[in-house]
């Protein structure tokens, strides 16, 4: 469906402001559900704890570890759900 | 040389920081003889706990989330293969949604709501919100369809 038909049928005259309700309406869409999935790697380093997580993030699927023991696979790590007692490490 | 990753790593979320974590297990206790044998005797219940990564693995975090791809393309996407889909970077009236049909109304409702809401009409926005919400939930339970087969009276058992 084009955008055009899209303002048609919502009646809307404002091209600029349609775009934005579009984007706006698949950013909700993708924070409740999967259309498409985004990948992201990046390099685990030895001693290290923390890591960003990518900007353009709606919602977070998962997290997973590269297994080089087991064909390089990458396998979906569990998620901690309580605050470890460390918060800040000023000497990592 | 990681091993098991499932197992020995975990993460926390806080914020946009991930915290890893390679998760240890282990006795805690000394080496007795007992009837012959050599055991460990444990000195405390578990010593099983967290700590940071212990090896470098180049692009060992994989992470998979939802995000705004390719929102707006310029072939149609119900006819064309998703992967020959062009995205346009800026889009116009006539650019295509790079969604199936049901999510593009589900669209049209939420731009009817918007506009309502401009006009100070939240009960017409409330409605067209509904069935916005509908329509993507709809969407998602297209795809889990549930097919059961029943024996007849006939089968082997």
């Amino acid at each position: 469906m084009t955008i055009l038909e899209i303002m048609e049928r919502a009646n809307s005259r404002d091209t600029k402001l349609a775009i934005g309700f579009i984007k706006d309406a698949i950013t909700q869409i993708q924070s409740s559900t999967d259309i498409v999935t985004k990948v992201e790697k990046q390099t685990l380093t030895k001693g290290t704890r923390d890591y960003y997580l990518p900007t353009d993030m709606i919602s977070l699927k998962s997290i997973s570890i590269l297994d080089t023991e087991d064909d390089n696979k990458y396998k979906r790590i569990k998620r901690i759900t309580s605050r470890p007692n460390v918060v800040e490490d000023t000497n990592p | 040389m990681s091993y098991q990753t499932n197992k020995s790593f975990a993460y926390y979320h806080q914020g946009k920081i991930l915290e890893l974590y390679r998760i240890t297990t282990g006795i805690d206790g000394v080496i007795d003889t007992i009837g012959g044998y050599k055991v460990v005797v444990p000195s405390s219940s578990s010593t099983s706990g967290i700590a940071y990564p212990d090896e470098t693995i180049v692009n060992g975090i994989r992470v998979e989330y939802t995000a705004l791809v390719e929102p707006f393309v310029v072939e149609n996407p119900e006819s064309t293969a998703y992967t020959s889909l062009t995205e346009v970077t800026s889009p116009t009236e006539l650019s295509h949604l790079n969604l199936n049909r049901i999510l593009s109304l589900a669209i049209v409702d939420y731009l009817r709501a918007m506009m309502a809401e401009r006009e100070g009409n939240l009960e017409q926005k409330e409605y067209y919100m509904r069935h916005f919400h509908k329509k993507v939930s709809k969407n998602e339970s297209n795809k889990n369809k549930i097919y059961i087969a029943q024996s007849s009276s006939y089968a082997v058992k």
